[in-house]
């Protein structure tokens, strides 16, 4: 009786793929300005921390994270996707947020795994990622020697 | 175990009723501040009761035997003062605890599937207690069909008619509802059904258009009905997060005689206020911050125009500054929040675990209204918790111990508040064993943390402090011996990241006093800059001893460590880009060596460059980025770069 | 005793679900109705204790069937069974008496709890 009706995602491409996150787990997206600072000890995925607007964010190559690549792209390039709720100091660096629509997942994926499952857009294949799972493996990132 | 039919419904049970027992949790402290006259005693008994009664309701639907026993008698316990309006007695109120203690576990227990039979000792106990209370007589528990929940108060029944009360309503919708706005309807559609809605914001309008700013709904209601009934009303209402009534100050029509000669009263406000949530107070001192930047740099750009201009943009920037400071400063005011928030609920804290670890304790909180920025406040309340907990695990003897030594059975434990200046200065004092600094200094030395030389060489007043080195604290028996409990360390770490500094002081078989002082408001701190590569990281000027240029590679070596001569000692030298795997400089001349203070022992850190000192607004590290070790803080630079503060003495090796 | 329930959805996939929830929950389903003019017809006879109520249904809408029950009993507990979307309609049907709304998709746990609180706590 659960998830019978489409949820509205963020979407965007990371690493050539496309992917999504359900709208009412962003809080924001953002193009970095100043240069990041480096995050000492922190796993290959971690671009930095950024300033926004006086709070400090992490920030998380998606690409890498979830492991398709990662963005080469130039300085000033790129979108930063910060996550809501609790989760508000990580923000996800993604190449481009190209709109936001509504998803259902054709394939769903065991729990605890990054990606929510499999949707279709556009008649092509987009991946949704669980919020929780990303941030978690985000984390995973941080402190880790 | 809970039959399957029932299955399904075992999560929405076990959260209820865990919502359910912590409230009637609550309500056990908030006696305590009824005791005290802060707070009247009616509501509270009758809010208890309630808990307790739904508990037995939903224990009885689903079949949970051992649980409906028990809320059964809790229950009963209760009715009897809500229906005397007697204050509970202080063992009527430790019956309470265990019982609601006793349900929380069978209720986490039975949503994994078990069906717990109460302790058969609980509840002869609790029957030993109704008993009690009844004079001897059998326990009379109130009859289940009785709706009490909701009847009238007393003072409800004797409003005379036509006397209308007024109510102010906040009611928050809960995140989780699609369509807020509508529920906000339904909200004020059931207040009209109750009375007039004197005023609503946003309106009816404004809702049926979708419009519900943070999910808020407020309304004046005039009503005949009490406020139970109001109550009510709102809660067979879905959806809500949380639902506020709050009857104003009553001023019925004066009798004529004056009503001739005085204007009927306006309600008494201390000044209007609005409710804000703490969101909005961050992004208001975020804004502000970089508001302060803005103009430094603004600043900074005018340097290099020419002289003839200068003098008017320095003008503006000088009247934009002063704008800036004097919003700042009332930015800070409003963030201002009472201690209260945290210490309310330290004495169940300490109650709790003294009954758990079998000792006596009592709680006295002073100063709880004293103000203190909600930032500092927020980041305080692990840290509160845990010194009250090690004061109460570590620090009081049992009461048999303290009996034989002289002392009151029941352990004292203080928590309390003062300013002085800018400073809140929060003292946690207990009448315990005291510490031992002999213990500490083995235990320090032990771990490696410090030389046995060196060890010997503090005072014991000093060594005490050896408590809050990492490791030292957690040392086997070191615990029992010395008097306090694991993570001292980390207490300390997260008040000196707000700007604070700990103080131990003990003596030994008298007790011990840890003295936190606190900055009022975030602090400006002095930090010392430094850059390592391409990055500027910060270390706080009070843990900064001095900077020497050495040649590394040409230093004597100890256990393979480069050592500094330095102020009459040696200290270790270590590559700053080494202990945070970051690249350095390339090259190899003389290195800058920041000399810090590693708790106890002393650390030269080699860097590329020294780039000075700068006054900086330090911000606690959010998620994920507060699981980096060695990185106590952050701060933002005039150029907007974040740059983090170092917590030397667990940059590790 | 068990409450008796109505329940008013001109689809049966629909009703056969709202009706699963409630039996699951305790509750006594005395009756369905496809439209709203049965609804009307149904409540009269039938006197529910809570009655069930989709808007968009075919002869009269669950807006309509809602105003004309609660003026022959206006203490009587209906919930609109709304979708997203249908907002102004929920508002209106909110206006015309109904007690309360659950948004489609619904889980068993908040509907029970939506009608839980909505018949006084219990």
């Amino acid at each position: 009786m659960t998830g019978v009706d489409p949820v509205r995602h963020v979407l965007f491409r990371a690493g050539g793929e496309r992917f999504a996150l359900p709208l009412d787990s962003v809080r924001e997206v953002v193009i970095p300005q100043s240069p990041f600072a480096r995050v000492p000890r922190a796993g290959a995925a971690v671009r930095g921390a950024m300033n926004l607007r006086g709070r400090v964010v992490a920030v998380v190559d998606l690409a890498a994270l979830v492991g398709v690549g990662s963005e080469t792209l130039q300085a000033g390039r790129g979108q930063v996707v910060i996550l809501d709720r609790d989760r508000r100091s990580l923000g996800l660096l993604v190449a481009q947020v190209f709109g936001v629509g509504p998803l259902r997942p054709d394939r769903e994926e065991p729990p605890g795994s990054m990606v929510r499952g499999i949707g279709q857009i556009d008649g092509g294949a987009i991946t949704l990622l669980d919020p929780d799972a990303v941030a978690a493996h985000s984390a995973a990132q941080f402190g880790q020697g | 175990m809970v039959s399957q039919d029932l299955q399904r419904y075992l999560g929405l049970f076990v959260s209820e009723s865990t919502d359910k027992l912590q409230k009637l949790g609550q309500g056990l402290v908030r006696l305590e501040a009824a005791g005290r006259g802060e707070e009247p005693l009616a509501p509270i008994v009758d809010e208890m009761f309630r808990h307790a009664h739904s508990v037995k309701g939903m224990s009885a639907s689903m079949e949970l035997e051992g649980i409906k026993e028990i809320a059964h008698r809790a229950e009963g316990l209760l009715d009897h003062f809500r229906k005397t309006g007697d204050a509970l007695d202080p063992a009527s109120v430790d019956l309470l605890l265990a019982a609601v203690d006793a349900m929380t576990g069978m209720v986490e227990r039975s949503g994994a599937g078990e069906n717990p039979a109460a302790p058969a000792e609980l509840l002869s106990r609790l029957d030993a207690g109704v008993a009690r209370i009844h004079g001897g007589a059998a326990p009379a528990p109130p009859r289940p069909e009785t709706p009490a929940p909701h009847r009238p108060t007393p003072a409800a029944e004797q409003v005379p008619l036509g006397l209308r009360r007024r109510y102010t309503i906040e009611v928050e919708v809960a995140g989780t509802c699609p369509v807020p706005a509508v529920r906000g309807f339904l909200v004020l559609k059931k207040l009209s059904a109750l009375g007039a809605v004197l005023e609503a914001t946003p309106a009816a309008e404004d809702l049926r258009a979708g419009r519900i700013p943070d999910r808020r709904v407020k309304a004046l209601l005039e009503s005949g009905e009490p406020p139970a009934a109001v109550e009510k009303a709102l809660s067979q209402i879905s959806d809500i997060a949380t639902v506020q009534v709050k009857e104003e100050v009553h001023h019925p029509t004066p009798p004529p005689a004056v009503a001739a000669t005085a204007q009927p009263r306006e309600p008494e406000v201390g000044g209007r206020t609005v409710r804000v949530r703490v969101e909005l107070l961050d992004s208001f001192l975020d804004a502000v911050g970089e508001l302060i930047l803005a103009t430094a740099r603004i600043r900074e750009v005018g340097k290099s125009i020419p002289e003839a201009v200068r003098p008017a943009l320095d003008e503006g920037v000088d009247r934009l500054q002063s704008a800036v400071k004097d919003l700042h400063d009332k930015v800070m005011t409003a963030r201002m929040t009472p201690l209260a928030l945290l210490t309310d609920r330290l004495p169940r804290v300490a109650r709790d675990l003294a009954r758990r670890v079998g000792k006596q304790v009592e709680v006295e909180v002073e100063g709880a209204e004293i103000e203190i920025d909600r930032a500092i406040l927020d980041e305080l309340a692990d840290p509160l918790t845990h010194l009250v907990r090690n004061a109460v695990d570590h620090g009081l003897e049992p009461s048999h111990l303290r009996e034989l030594s002289g002392k009151p059975a029941t352990g004292r434990l203080s928590v309390s508040a003062r300013r002085e200046r800018d400073r809140v200065i929060l003292d946690v004092v207990d009448d315990g064993r005291g510490m031992d600094p002999e213990a500490l200094r083995q235990a320090a030395v032990a771990r490696g943390a410090i030389s046995a030389a060196a060890a010997a060489a503090l005072s014991d007043r000093d060594a005490l402090q050896l408590a809050c080195l990492p490791g030292v604290s957690t040392a086997d028996r070191v615990t029992d011996i010395s008097g306090r409990g694991v993570g001292m360390d980390a207490v300390k770490r997260v008040v000196e990241a707000v700007g604070g500094a700990l103080e131990l002081v003990s003596v030994r078989g008298h007790g011990t006093r840890v003295s936190l002082r606190l900055p009022l408001t975030v602090a400006v701190q002095p930090v010392l800059l430094v850059r390592v590569g391409e990055e500027v990281l910060g270390l706080p000027i009070a843990k900064v001893h001095g900077a020497a240029q050495a040649d590394t590679g040409a230093l004597e070596r100890s256990r393979g460590e480069p050592m500094l001569p330095y102020d009459g000692g040696l200290v270790p030298v270590r590559e700053l880009s080494a202990l945070l795997g970051l690249p350095r400089d390339a090259g190899s001349g003389p290195r800058q060596v920041v000399v810090a203070d590693g708790d106890g022992a002393r650390v030269g850190l080699a860097v590329d460059a020294l780039l000075g000192q700068e006054e900086a607004v330090l911000k606690p590290l959010g998620r994920p980025l507060d699981l980096v070790s060695g990185l106590s803080a952050v701060t933002v630079l005039g150029n907007g770069r974040p740059v983090f503060i170092l917590d030397v003495p667990r940059l590790g090796p | 005793m068990a409450k008796r329930v109505l329940i008013v959805d001109d689809a049966i996939f629909m009703r056969n679900m709202i009706k699963d929830i409630f039996a699951g929950g305790g509750f006594e389903v005395v009756g369905e109705a496809a439209n709203g003019l049965e609804a009307v017809e149904k409540f009269k006879e039938l006197r529910p204790d809570l009655t069930t109520m989709d808007i968009v249904m075919p002869f009269k809408s669950g807006i309509e069937a809602t105003r004309e029950i609660i003026k022959q009993e206006p203490r009587a507990v209906i919930v609109m069974c709304s979708a997203l979307g249908q907002e102004s309609l929920v508002m209106e049907a909110i206006e015309a008496g109904a007690s309360d709304f659950i948004v489609k998709p619904f889980k068993s746990e908040d509907v029970l709890a939506v009608v839980k609180k909505v018949l006084g706590g219990a």
